[in-house]
């Protein structure tokens, strides 16, 4: 999840003047409370169950960070934000599952040992080098270098973001069932949108977000469809 | 944003979608959109002719009667490097502006339990 890893860089670098906000892109308040309790983190933890940052900013994944300045100018548009170290080696599939599960999880962890790693030590360098020396650093961009990097809104993405807004509308007034058309529908016209999907799953199949009635694809057949290569966009440092 | 009925005072369009109405029509950024008369009645706009000049899906629960307007397609998703209006609650359902962080360098990290 990696609140720690947001919570010690926060210890090191606000007293050199930054602010870290983590924001939980998850439909249930309640999936993101224990984490953010159990944190210990001093700077705002927040929830956005309605995903506007998807919206307003263009996430499609997490971890995904971006930078902004004391002016409130965006300097690094939404990236991939590794900061967490891993050692997939460690992953293992637990005993004693059933033969269908047991293979079902197998090939997960195989797609997600093929998710392309970033640079934790380059990303942390990196931030600590515009903490120090804002708009001069070498990592902090032009205003016009974020408004290019940002993709298009194309018109399917926009409909996917109202199909997703009436699903999540509907999903906390209490009509769930009536909710998933418009999830389904969001993860049509969206496809690259994980967060929408993921959510989506986890709710009808938390932990595994296996394939499901409900909706057309699941994690490990639209990885596949992606490519795991894919799965992260490479946050360009 | 979420309409329980197809029209929307002028205030509310412009609080969701960052949309005002001025003399020359709805205006955001350095764009204005000319607005048709028939747009507006008693004050209040009509959202499909909204949804139509600007752009917008307008997609529709039947059953709910509930609507959802989107933001209009755009070359980029950021329009400016501006960090757009982003109010959040935290768990206990208290609003936090994004804008009362200025003055401080922020990053902001999104993650998610699933």
């Amino acid at each position: 999840m990696g609140l720690p890893v947001w919570r010690q860089l926060r210890t090191e670098l606000h007293p050199r003047g930054l602010e870290i906000v983590t924001v939980a892109l998850d439909l249930e308040v309640d999936a993101a409370r224990s984490w953010i309790e159990r944190s210990g983190a001093e700077h705002p933890q927040l929830v956005d169950t309605a995903h506007k940052l998807d919206e307003l900013l263009g996430i499609v994944n997490v971890p995904t960070a971006l930078w902004i300045d004391e002016s409130g100018t965006i300097v690094r548009p939404p990236h991939t934000a590794a900061v967490e170290r891993y050692d997939f080696s460690k992953l293992k599939v637990p005993e004693g599952l059933p033969d269908d599960l047991d293979a079902h999880i197998r090939d997960m962890l195989e797609q997600v040992k093929r998710i392309p790693r970033f640079d934790a030590d380059h990303y942390v360098e990196a931030l600590r080098d515009w903490v120090e020396h804002g708009a001069s650093s070498e990592y902090a961009l032009t205003p016009d270098e974020v408004v290019d990097r940002s993709g298009p809104r194309l018109r399917a993405v926009a409909e996917a973001e109202a199909e997703f807004d009436l699903g999540q509308f509907l999903h906390h007034a209490g009509y769930v069932e009536d909710a998933r058309p418009h999830f389904r529908a969001a993860h049509r016209l969206q496809p690259e949108n994980w967060t929408y999907k993921r959510n989506a799953w986890e709710l009808v199949s938390p932990g595994i977000q296996g394939p499901t009635d409900f909706y057309d694809g699941d994690w490990l057949a639209d990885i596949k469809a992606a490519g795991p290569e894919n799965y992260y966009e490479s946050p360009d440092f | 944003m979420i309409l329980q009925s197809l029209d929307v005072t002028p205030e509310e369009l412009e609080r969701k979608t960052g949309w005002e109405l001025k003399p020359e029509g709805l205006c955001k950024d350095d764009r204005c959109v000319s607005l048709p008369a028939k747009a507006r009645t008693d004050g209040r706009l009509d959202v499909t002719v909204v949804a139509d000049r600007l752009g917008m899906p307008l997609v529709h629960d039947e059953r709910h009667g509930v609507w959802a307007l989107g933001p209009e397609s755009a070359d980029h998703v950021l329009a400016s490097a501006q960090l757009p209006p982003i109010v959040l609650q935290d768990v206990d359902g208290r609003p936090f502006d994004l804008a009362s962080l200025r003055g401080e360098k922020v990053l902001i990290a999104a993650w998610a339990s699933w």
